[in-house]
C-alpha cells in the first residue's frame, strides 16, 4: 500500500467476525466493521473528509478557521485535516467532558471553546440557545469559517451511503447483512449505511442506539438530544433502543478480552446493544426451527486508549494500581495525632527566633498564595510536590530540623507524622496553620 | 388517557408533615382567605446550617447571606435574626428591604447591600454602617461623595465584578465561554476601580471582591472564583487587606423529587413539540422548544426542576473543584490565600420554607371541540409565578376533610386557571397531572414556594386578593401559626415569651 496522502487511507475498514462463543448466539453471524482503524482513529474520518475536502482549497485562499461543534472524534479528524492545510481548527462544545480528548485535541493545534452553562433565574424574553447565536455568528458576512455543520450536513450521512455501506455489502459477499446496530450520535453513520443496505435489500433491519437520558457515553445522543440533529430522522430505524454508561464498558470490555479488538465504549455500546436486540431475535429463530444462518454488522466508532479516564471514574476498579510507599493518605486520623508533634505560633516564633537550630521553615501552599504572604524566610513546596517527593524518601537532612506549615494545620501534621514515620527525629507541624499564625498578628510578608 | 406524567414535589421535613395535615391548612384557608402563603421559618435555619457545614468541611470561614430578595416575608428574616451574628447575615437589594433588615434586628455588621442603588439607599448603608457591594465605577463615586458631604463613617465595601472572560485555562486547556450579565464591573477595568479605591481611602474601605453569574454552570464559576482570588491578591500587593470573597447564588433548588418522573416529562414534552404525541401545554406551548421542518431547535426555558446537586451540594461541588488555572481545588485556594467565603443564596437558603395554597373554585370542561378540563383557582399567575420562573412542579390535592362521593375517581389531567379576566391567566402553562378529579373546596397546594414563586409577581390587579402570609411553627400536629408580621423568634401564641 503507498499512498501520497493520509486522507487516502480512510475506509476500506475490515469486516471482522464475533466468536460465537463469546456473543452466544446460535443462528446469527456477528460482525464489527473496525471504524477505528481509520487513519484518525474513527468512523468520522470518513464524515469529516468527505464535509471539509470540498472547501479546504478555497478556505486556505482566504485564511479561513474551520470550525464545527464537536466534542471528539469530529473534531480531531477535522483538526488534522485542517492541519494538513495550513489551516486553524475550532471546537465549540459542551460535551466535552473526557480529558484525554481535549488534551488530544489541543495536542493537534485545536481551539476549544465551551458554551456557558444554563441561567439560573430564568429570562422567559430569552428563548435564544447559545447554540443559537453560535449559529448566527457563523452566519456573519466576512466568511471567516468554514463550518462543516456535522449534525445537518448532507455529505456526512453521504460518506457512509457512498463508502461504508457498499463495503460491508462486498465484505458479505454482495448481500445486505440482516441486521445493522448503530449507536446514533450526528446519526450520519447510521442513516448512510442503513440507506445504502436497504438499496441492496429492502428487509434490514436497523436498530439505533441512544444512550440512557441520564447517562453519559461519548459520542452517542440521549433519546432528547437526537431529535435536535437534523440528519436524524427515526424512519430510519425500525427500533430505537438505550444503552447505559455501565453497559457500554461492559460492551468494550468483552470487545477488549475476547475479541482482541481495542473499542471504546461507543464500540462497547454497540456490541451489547447488538447482543442484547439479537438474543431475542436468536431465540424466535431457535423456536421457529429455522437451520439457515443470518448475519448482523455492528460498528465499532473508535478506540479505548482515549477514555481511560472515562473508566477510571465509573469502574475504578478495572484499572487498579498497588498502594504507593510513603503516602500520607494511608495514615489515619489517630496515627495522625499520635506520631505528629505540633505547636503553636508562639512557641514556632520563639523556635525560628531564638532556637539552637533554626528550623527550615516548609510551607505547603499553592506558589501563588505563598508568594502573596509567607512566614520569612521560609520555602515553598506544595503539598502535591511534597507528596511526590516523599515517595522517593526523605527530601532533607535528618540534621535539619523542619518546621511545617499548611493553611489551618491539617496537611502538615499529617505530612509531619509520615515524616516522623520514616526515621526523620525533628518535625514539628504549625498548629492552626497559616490562618493561625495571622490571627496571632504574627508578621506575614511578602518579598 | 396515557399514563399520567406526575411532577411531585420533593417534600422534606417539616413540609411533608405540614402538607398530610388537611384539616389544618383548610382551617387556614378558611379563615384567612384564598391564596394564602404558609411559611416555615424554622427551615430557613437548618438550611443555613446546611451550607455552614460545607463552609466546615472545606475548614473556610465567613458568613451565609440571604438574599432577602427571594422572599418579602418578615419571618424568616427575623428567624436569622436570632442565629449566629458571625456565620449568618442578610443581603438587601432596596432601601426597603435594607430598613426591614434593620427593624427585624439585624445589626449593620451583618448587612450587605447588594444590586443597583438609588443614593436614598447609599446613604441610609452608610449612616448605619452597612457593607455596601459595589456595583460601578459610578456607584463607588457616589458612595464615596455622599460619605464626604454627609460627614458619615469609612463604609466597608465589597468590588463586585463580572465579564470574567476566561483565556483558555492552564488545567483543561479550553476556553470557557462566559453568559453575559449587566451586574458588575468588568473585571478587565479593575485596575482603575482600585485606583478609585485608593483616591477615596478616606471614605472607604475595601473588604473584598464579589461577583454574581446568573448560570448554573459550575465551570463559569469556578474561572470567576479563581480570577477574583488574583485580584485580591492585587489588591494585597497595593497595601490593601481585603479578606472576603463573595461568590453570590444560583445554588439551585431540586423542586421535583424523582429524576425518572421529570426525564419521562421532558422527553415527552419534546414529542409534543414535534407532534410525536398530543400536546402537554396549553395551546401546544414550547417552553422555548419549536419545531423546524421535523428537528428540535431552541433550548428548554424551563428552570431543571429535578437536579442531582443543589444548595449546599452544588457549593461543595464548585469548592471541590480545581483551579482552571492553579490546578489547586477552590477551597484550598481560598484557604491557602487567607480569604474567607461569602455567599449569598436566596432561592437555596428558603428551600422547603413555604407553601401557598388556592383553593378550588369550579371545575369544568372548555368548549365543544376540546375535552380539557379547566380548574378555577382562587388565585393568579402572579400569586405563585412558577410560570414566570420555569418551574415545572404538581400541586399537591388537598381535599376538603369530611364525606366524599367516590366519582371521578383516578388520574386527570387539567390545566389551572386563575381568578383574573385574562385569557393569559393560568397558572401554568403545562397540563397538570392530579391523582383525581379536584371538586371545589378542595385545596391544591404548591410546594416549596417560598424562594422566588412565592410573593416575587404578587399584584393587586382587578381588586383580586394578594395572599397574606403565616408562619407556622411546631410539627407533627402540634403545629402553631400567626400571622407573618405578628412572627418573632421569641414569641408564642398569645404573646407569651417562649
Amino acid at each position: 500500500m503507498r499512498y501520497d496522502s493520509i486522507t487516502e487511507a480512510i475506509g476500506n475498514t475490515p469486516l471482522v467476525r464475533i466468536d460465537p462463543a463469546v456473543h452466544g448466539l446460535r443462528h446469527i453471524d456477528l460482525y464489527a466493521k473496525l471504524e477505528m482503524l481509520n487513519p484518525f482513529g474513527s468512523v468520522k474520518d470518513r464524515a469529516a473528509w468527505n464535509m471539509a475536502g470540498p472547501g479546504l482549497a478555497s478556505a486556505a485562499e482566504r485564511g479561513a478557521t474551520v470550525v464545527e461543534l464537536s466534542s471528539g472524534n469530529t473534531a480531531k479528524a477535522l483538526a488534522l485535516l485542517a492541519g494538513m492545510h495550513g489551516l486553524k481548527f475550532k471546537s465549540v462544545t459542551n460535551r466535552m467532558r473526557v480529558p484525554e480528548i481535549k488534551d488530544l485535541l489541543l495536542l493537534l493545534g485545536a481551539e476549544i471553546e465551551e458554551l456557558p452553562g444554563q441561567s439560573e433565574c430564568l429570562d422567559p424574553t430569552d428563548t435564544d440557545d447559545p447554540l443559537t447565536r453560535f449559529h448566527q455568528a457563523l452566519a456573519g458576512r466576512d466568511n471567516a469559517y468554514l463550518h462543516t455543520d456535522q449534525y445537518f450536513n448532507p455529505r456526512n450521512t453521504e460518506a457512509h451511503a457512498a463508502g461504508t455501506g457498499p463495503e460491508i455489502v462486498k465484505d458479505l459477499d454482495g448481500r445486505a447483512p440482516d441486521w445493522f446496530i448503530a449507536c446514533v450520535g450526528t446519526a450520519g453513520s447510521s442513516t448512510g449505511v442503513a440507506r445504502a443496505l436497504r438499496e441492496q435489500d429492502p428487509e434490514v433491519g436497523v436498530v439505533g442506539l441512544v444512550a440512557h437520558k441520564s447517562d453519559f457515553i461519548p459520542g452517542i445522543r440521549t433519546i432528547d438530544e437526537v431529535h435536535q440533529v437534523g440528519l436524524f430522522d427515526p424512519a430510519t430505524y425500525d427500533t430505537i433502543e438505550s444503552v447505559t454508561a455501565d453497559e457500554a464498558i461492559d460492551g468494550m470490555l468483552t470487545l477488549i478480552r475476547r475479541c482482541g479488538l481495542l473499542a471504546g465504549p461507543t464500540g462497547g455500546a454497540a456490541y451489547h446493544g447488538a447482543v442484547r436486540h439479537l438474543r431475542t431475535v436468536d431465540t424466535e429463530l431457535a423456536e421457529a426451527g429455522v437451520t439457515e444462518r443470518r448475519t448482523a454488522v455492528f460498528i465499532v466508532c473508535d478506540r479505548a486508549e482515549s477514555y481511560l479516564s472515562y473508566v477510571r471514574q465509573r469502574r475504578p476498579e478495572l484499572l487498579g494500581r498497588p498502594p504507593r510507599k510513603n503516602s500520607a493518605a494511608a495514615l489515619s486520623e489517630a496515627e495522625v495525632r499520635a506520631e505528629a508533634t505540633v505547636i503553636d505560633t508562639a512557641e514556632a516564633r520563639r523556635w525560628i527566633e531564638d532556637g539552637q537550630t533554626r528550623p527550615l521553615v516548609v510551607d505547603l501552599r499553592g506558589p501563588h498564595a505563598y508568594a502573596a504572604l509567607h512566614i520569612d524566610g521560609s520555602v515553598n513546596i506544595a503539598d502535591e510536590i511534597f507528596d511526590e517527593l516523599l515517595h522517593g524518601g526523605l527530601p532533607f537532612s535528618k540534621r535539619q530540623p523542619v518546621l511545617l506549615a499548611c493553611p489551618i494545620g491539617e496537611k502538615s501534621a499529617r505530612y509531619a507524622a509520615l515524616l516522623t514515620r520514616m526515621g526523620h527525629p525533628d518535625v514539628r507541624s504549625l498548629s492552626g496553620g497559616i490562618v493561625a499564625w495571622r490571627d496571632a498578628g504574627a508578621p506575614l510578608v511578602r518579598d | 388517557m396515557r399514563a399520567p406524567l406526575y411532577l411531585q414535589p420533593r417534600l422534606e421535613p417539616p413540609l411533608g408533615s405540614l402538607l398530610e395535615d388537611a384539616p389544618f391548612l383548610h382551617s387556614l384557608v378558611d379563615s384567612l382567605g384564598s391564596p394564602l402563603n404558609v411559611l416555615l421559618p424554622d427551615r430557613i435555619v437548618e438550611n443555613a446550617a446546611g451550607f455552614r457545614g460545607i463552609y466546615h468541611k472545606h475548614h473556610l470561614a465567613g458568613r451565609v447571606y440571604f438574599a432577602h430578595k427571594a422572599n418579602q416575608a418578615s419571618s424568616p428574616v427575623r428567624r436569622l435574626t436570632a442565629t449566629d451574628p458571625g456565620t449568618v447575615g442578610i443581603d438587601v437589594a432596596s432601601l426597603r428591604e435594607l430598613r426591614h433588615a434593620l427593624e427585624c434586628g439585624f445589626t449593620p455588621d451583618r448587612i450587605m447591600a447588594t444590586g443597583p442603588k438609588d443614593p436614598e439607599f447609599l446613604w441610609l448603608a452608610a449612616r448605619t454602617g452597612t457593607c455596601v457591594n459595589i456595583d460601578s465605577h459610578a456607584e463607588l463615586d457616589q458612595l464615596a461623595g455622599l460619605i464626604r458631604t454627609y460627614d458619615l463613617p469609612r463604609a466597608d465595601i465589597l468590588l463586585r465584578l463580572s465579564e470574567f472572560e476566561a483565556s483558555a485555562s492552564a488545567t483543561s486547556g479550553t476556553k470557557v465561554l462566559f453568559r453575559r450579565s449587566r451586574f458588575g464591573s468588568p473585571v478587565r477595568e479593575v485596575d482603575a476601580l482600585l485606583d478609585a479605591v485608593e483616591r477615596h481611602h478616606g471614605a472607604v474601605r475595601l473588604t473584598g471582591v464579589a461577583y454574581h453569574l446568573d448560570t448554573t454552570g459550575v465551570v463559569e464559576k469556578a474561572v470567576a472564583l479563581e480570577s477574583c482570588v488574583a485580584v485580591m491578591d492585587e489588591c494585597r500587593a497595593r497595601g490593601m487587606d481585603p479578606r472576603v470573597i463573595d461568590i453570590g447564588g444560583g445554588f439551585g433548588v431540586g423542586y421535583v423529587a424523582d429524576a425518572g418522573q421529570w426525564e419521562r416529562y421532558t422527553t415527552e414534552l419534546t414529542e409534543a413539540v414535534l407532534g410525536a404525541r398530543p400536546a402537554l401545554t396549553w395551546r401546544g406551548h414550547g417552553y422555548g422548544l419549536r419545531n423546524e421542518g421535523g428537528t428540535l431547535r431552541g433550548a428548554p426555558a424551563l428552570y431543571p426542576a429535578h437536579r442531582p446537586t443543589a444548595g449546599p451540594g452544588y457549593l461543595d461541588e464548585l469548592l471541590s473543584r480545581p483551579g482552571p488555572s492553579s490546578g489547586r481545588p477552590l477551597a484550598t485556594l481560598l484557604l491557602e490565600h487567607l480569604y474567607d467565603l461569602v455567599c449569598e443564596p436566596g432561592r437555596a437558603l428558603v428551600d422547603q420554607c413555604g407553601v401557598s395554597l388556592a383553593r378550588v373554585l369550579d371545575v369544568r370542561r372548555t368548549g365543544q371541540d376540546s375535552d380539557d378540563l379547566l380548574v378555577r383557582l382562587g388565585m393568579n399567575a402572579g400569586d405563585v409565578s412558577l410560570e414566570e420562573h420555569g418551574v415545572l412542579v404538581d400541586p399537591v390535592l388537598l381535599p376538603r376533610p369530611g364525606p366524599q362521593d367516590d366519582a371521578d375517581e383516578g388520574p386527570v389531567g387539567v390545566y389551572l386557571t386563575g381568578n383574573l379576566c385574562l385569557e393569559a391567566d393560568l397558572i401554568t402553562r403545562r397540563k397538570v397531572f392530579l391523582p383525581r378529579l379536584p371538586r371545589a373546596g378542595d385545596l391544591l397546594a404548591f410546594a416549596n414556594t417560598a424562594g422566588y414563586a412565592m410573593d416575587f409577581h404578587a399584584h393587586h390587579a382587578q381588586r383580586q386578593p394578594v395572599a397574606r402570609t403565616v408562619a407556622v411553627t411546631g410539627r407533627e400536629g402540634s403545629w402553631r401559626w400567626c400571622l407573618d408580621e405578628e412572627y418573632w423568634p421569641i414569641t408564642r401564641v398569645g404573646g407569651q415569651v417562649s
